[in-house]
């Protein structure tokens, strides 16, 4: 998988740039081992707005509940439904399958403040 | 004793293992500062013919109610606990064993509690509910922070007709919340003043929490308060009397979203307040924002049907400061017991006590309503408790009623100041004809001789 | 196939007989509005009391307890729970009473009380002592609401409460409750509080530093003072979670070591059955500054009368109506009763000494994080056995059911990798800890040489090991008329 269009934040979420503004989230192959088999996911409706470093929302496993924190501040213009329905998905293939939402960036400079490589 | 099992001779021998002369030197890391200097100055220790002789001493210093005529109610009743609920509870493999954190060596606990979980459900028509909570009173208070985690809103309504020690529970427990908390007053008949909740309720709401029957017997058009709260988004939380659901609707056909109240009516003695239990059931779509355990079934690795505790990831050992609540340990066995007791009864069984409960009261009602002293507000639409008002002080009644070994009811001055001159009187299936008209009888002969001296 | 309650029994079956009604009412539709009646029956199974005896009967057989095998839960204090207690307690006397009887007719109840509050007053060296909580837990909360009471009460700014990374999830829970922001401190490298952290970290928005000790691993808080006087120099508040007071009875107590509010589990430390998860009973402690804000009623003496004392004007409330798990109090103090002041002494010894010695037998197979004399309890760490042959703590857990004895707490305290909190109480002989011993060195064998046999454990239970997972995501939650049981995936 080739990570390099990846960044990442410090609470193990991932964001990549789709087109212009808009950027996928998901979380790393890290947090999802850390995790366990995951159980449930609460993600936001299309239309909500995010900010960087504020939580989204909430993934869960059997053995521990972690919040969802945006990489980037914007709207959420599409769900991944597949993720929902079968939350596995994101231990399967975290960076690919295992998206979560999509967003609107309102600044994609606030990108720079994020790491390259999975931390 | 203390039911140490080492004798002497193992406690020297474990200690030279350890490479350790005496056993004081295992305290070697307690400052001496901080060490007590003398021993504790308990009494003891007692064997048990001495407990037997101390605790049955202490035991005839209280008046039980198995020798009183008692019509006391206001939260816990007399009722009926078959033998095979005691004998069930005392199973020592349920009642020494732990919470099931392994469920492969506890699916008998974990299987019970599935059952009683679908019980609760059956009782109140609700989609899921919790493995129990302590009591009705912090599961009252447990149910209005959870309607705040729901819809994140501030404004609480709770009935004032609420039993007092729940409404106080519920203060108490919403300190540490930014929560603004309002009483709905009640009519004349003590039920809950319709108006008031269509013009207050508001897209601020998070919740309000009624009890039906209410605190003074009365029952609520709960149907009404809940299609006026759903307009404006407001969450309907209904502490209920679990017996009387065996012939009023439940909350679950009325559309209400938390269902709460105290299990110490099914299968629990009234243990002079405790322990009993609390339940919580709820739609399904709140499970995650639901406090206390879950059971859960599901299958082992050969496709057994198995039992475990799930959704754990919403609890304190997982979440800590995030958890849906503090609690840890519950009622389990008080849980277990109502269970049991339904599984007893049967819903032919639960139907006719509940029925008994009802009737019993309305007899009581019909015999004392032929004293013209007495005032009835509610007017016999009650399940088993009803209020009356008299035309002297509930005291004075009660000391009377009294001297013929009857407790006449609960002073509700008690709680509530401003009404001196009521009591609150209730019936379970328990009260015989002998026992209700032996009351009735004992009323009369008071107010034909009260007529004389009372002013009216 | 399923063994459910629901799925036995038969339409019409008479289930134990039940009281009829004084004088059925032949309408009750007379006395009640249609509007407010259930039109439906219940789907409750049909069952007679053989079929409800068997049936629950056959269950308690499925678990594991105290009394059919041996039980080392780390901080849970699995000690024998004596039957007299359960007898005694179950008197006519104490059953039936009904908490708004009048004071004279329930003096033996108030004498419980009031005897057993002095009792834990000269073990805790506490001032007074409110019944009210249900549990620990309960118990936590009520002590930090009066610890909040207190600081409102000085008008102190109060915003943070501190509790060390090992502490268990209640205390964090119960702060939280509050309405307070945790800080969590890291323990230093001997697993205790580290000194420097909590000066780092406590200031005067502090409410209160939550503790228990001996600590969550089993080893005391030698600085137990130095820590105290940090905290008050700063205003805040020390809270004692008396999970672990078994260590200690009779040994030291709370006060002593600068606590200001405690509360103790009677269902651990003074033997009161757990039930499979309650009833327990978590009374609250506090020295005298906080005893205006216990919950109330208490229990008080006056012209040799017990009664319920409400004169508490700021008494934080109530936390459980009427007064408290009344028959484990009942229980409780019957313990204490036939164990005796020097007995409780003698209960901390033995429970030291027993998990001493586990914890010296057992360190030649698996790993000690922290060598030295523990208290009533010891922690090890199967993270060598997972790095070497993928062995977790849940799989060592799950192989000692198959052997009949009850895991230990496990991946409890989060500090400790692969944990296995081991806590084995005064009660059980060398005999039982030897086979335990013997066991454990048993499985350190077959981690080595058949892992797959921990990996598959238990092999010798009513069901294997369950899928938790399908538990969480194909929510089963009770049994459904309309749903039928879904045994796959």
């Amino acid at each position: 998988m080739d990570l390099s269009k990846f960044k990442f934040t410090k609470t193990h979420e991932w964001i990549t740039l789709d087109s212009n503004n808009s950027a996928k989230i998901g979380i790393t192959d890290h947090a999802q081992k850390e995790l366990g088999d995951i159980v449930f996911i609460e993600l936001p409706s299309v239309g909500t707005v995010v900010s960087q470093g504020k939580q989204f929302g909430t993934i869960e496993s059997t053995k521990a509940a972690s919040e969802l924190y945006s990489p980037a501040s914007g709207e959420v213009t599409e769900v991944n439904n597949l993720v929902s329905a079968n939350p596995q998905l994101v231990n399967k293939n975290p960076y690919c399958e295992g998206w979560m939402i999509k967003i609107k960036i309102k600044n994609v400079k606030e990108l720079d403040s994020l790491s390259s490589s999975e931390i | 004793m203390a039911y140490i099992s080492n004798t002497e001779k193992q406690k020297k021998e474990m200690l030279a293992v350890l490479g350790l002369s005496t056993v004081d030197s295992l305290f070697a890391s307690i400052p001496a500062s901080i060490r007590l200097k003398k021993p504790l100055n308990i009494k003891g220790s007692l064997s048990e013919p001495e407990l037997i002789r101390e605790l049955e001493q202490i035991a005839s210093k209280n008046n039980s109610i198995d020798k009183i005529n008692s019509f006391l109610g206001a939260g816990c009743y007399e009722h009926f606990v078959p033998s095979a609920v005691r004998y069930i509870t005392s199973r020592t493999e349920f009642y020494t064993a732990y919470t099931p954190y392994q469920p492969e060596a506890s699916q008998g606990t974990l299987q019970a509690i599935y059952e009683y979980q679908t019980y609760i459900c059956l009782l109140t028509g609700m989609d899921i509910t919790c493995a129990s909570l302590y009591d009705g009173a912090s599961s009252c208070a447990e149910a209005v922070l959870m309607a705040h985690r729901v819809n994140g809103r501030n404004k609480i309504f709770i009935a004032s007709n609420l039993h007092p020690e729940y409404k106080r529970v519920i203060y108490t427990y919403s300190c540490g919340f930014d929560l603004d908390i309002k009483e709905i007053p009640c009519n004349a008949e003590f039920l809950l003043n319709l108006d008031f909740i269509s013009r207050n309720l508001d897209e601020h709401t998070s919740s309000i929490l009624i009890q039906n029957p209410n605190f003074f017997g009365g029952l609520e058009e709960v149907e009404k308060i809940t299609q006026i709260a759903h307009q404006k988004g407001a969450l309907v939380i209904n502490s209920v009397y679990p017996m009387s659901l065996g012939i009023l609707k439940t909350p679950g056909e009325m559309d209400v979203d938390i269902v709460v109240g105290d299990g110490q009516s099914l299968g629990n003695g009234m243990n002079f307040g405790g322990p009993s239990f609390g339940f919580l059931a709820c739609k399904k779509e709140f499970a995650r924002k639901m406090p206390g355990r879950i059971v859960g079934r599901t299958v082992d690795k050969d496709n057994k049907e198995g039992f475990v505790l799930t959704l754990q990831a919403r609890e304190q050992h997982i979440r800590r400061e995030k958890a849906t609540s503090n609690i840890c340990s519950n009622q389990s066995l008080n849980a277990l017991a109502a269970c049991v007791y339904f599984a007893s009864v049967g819903p032919i069984g639960f139907k006719k006590i509940s029925q008994a409960c009802c009737d019993n009261a309305h007899y009581l009602y019909e015999k004392l309503s032929s004293i013209k002293d007495l005032v009835f507000p509610l007017r016999g639409i009650f399940f088993n408790e009803f209020l009356i008002k008299l035309p002297m002080d509930a005291k004075e009644l009660l000391a009377e009623l009294e001297k013929h070994k009857i407790i006449g009811g609960l002073n509700v001055t008690k709680f509530f100041p401003e009404i001196n001159h009521a009591i609150l009187v209730s019936c379970t299936e328990l009260k015989t004809q002998a026992q209700i008209e032996d009351y009735s009888d004992k009323m009369s002969k008071i107010f034909r001789k009260e007529k004389i001296n009372t002013k009216i | 196939m399923s063994n459910l309650i629901f799925e036995k029994g038969n339409f019409g079956r008479e289930g134990v007989s039940v009281p009829a009604a004084a004088k059925p009412k032949k309408d009750i539709y007379s006395s009640i509005p249609d509007t407010f009646l259930a039109k439906k029956n219940y789907d409750f199974p049909y069952l007679s009391e053989l079929d409800v005896i068997r049936h629950y009967v056959n269950l308690s057989r499925l678990n594991f307890s105290i009394d059919t095998n041996f039980y080392p839960l780390g901080s849970c204090t699995m000690k024998y729970n004596p039957k007299i207690n359960e007898e005694l307690s179950s008197m006519k006397g104490f059953v039936n009473l009904h908490p708004y009887q009048d004071q004279e007719d329930i003096q033996g109840a108030l004498y419980i009380i009031h005897d057993l509050e002095k009792m834990l007053c000269e073990i805790t060296g506490m001032n007074r002592f409110s019944f009210q909580p249900s549990a620990g837990a309960h118990g936590e909360l009520t002590g930090m609401l009066m610890i909040r009471a207190y600081h409102c009460a000085k008008n102190n700014k109060k915003t943070k409460v501190i509790v060390p990374d090992s502490s268990h999830g209640t205390n964090p829970a119960s702060a939280a409750m509050c309405g307070y922001e945790i800080v969590q401190i890291k323990s230093n490298e001997n697993g205790l509080v580290d000194i420097s952290e909590l000066k780092k970290n406590i200031d005067k928005e502090t409410a209160a530093v939550m503790l228990t000790n001996p600590n969550t691993l089993g080893l005391f808080e030698e600085e137990i003072k130095e820590i105290a006087d940090i905290s008050h120099a700063k205003g805040a508040l020390l809270y004692y979670d008396g999970a672990n007071l078994n260590a200690l009875l009779g040994i030291t107590n709370p006060a002593l070591m600068g606590f200001d509010v405690m509360h103790i589990n009677l269902h651990k430390t003074f033997a009161t059955p757990h039930g499979g998860g309650g009833p327990g009973s978590g009374p609250v402690g506090v020295t005298k500054e906080l005893i205006e804000f216990l919950p109330v009623p208490l229990v008080d003496k006056k012209d040799n009368q017990f009664y319920f004392n409400y004169d508490f004007p700021r008494s934080i409330g109530k936390v459980k109506a009427f007064y408290g798990n009344f028959l484990v109090l009942v229980k409780a103090y019957i313990y204490i009763l036939s164990v005796g002041g020097l007995g409780l002494k003698e209960i901390s010894e033995n429970a030291v000494l027993n998990a001493n010695y586990l914890k010296e037998n057992l360190k030649k197979y698996f790993d000690l994080p922290y060598d030295k004399i523990c208290m009533h309890e010891t922690v090890f760490s199967a993270a060598r056995q997972k790095q070497e042959n993928d062995i977790s703590a849940l799989d060592i857990a799950k192989r000692l059911i198959d052997y009949g004895i009850h895991p230990p707490t496990v991946y409890f305290p989060l500090i400790v990798k692969e944990a296995l909190m081991i806590e084995p109480t005064e009660t059980e002989s060398k005999e039982t800890l030897d086979n335990f011993i013997e066991v454990m060195k048993k499985i350190y064998a077959e981690s080595k040489t058949n892992p797959q046999l921990l990996k598959e454990a238990p092999h010798n239970t009513p069901v294997r090991r369950l899928n938790e997972v399908k538990a969480a995501m194909d929510l089963d939650l009770r049994w459904n008329p309309q749903k039928p049981f879904d045994n796959h995936r």
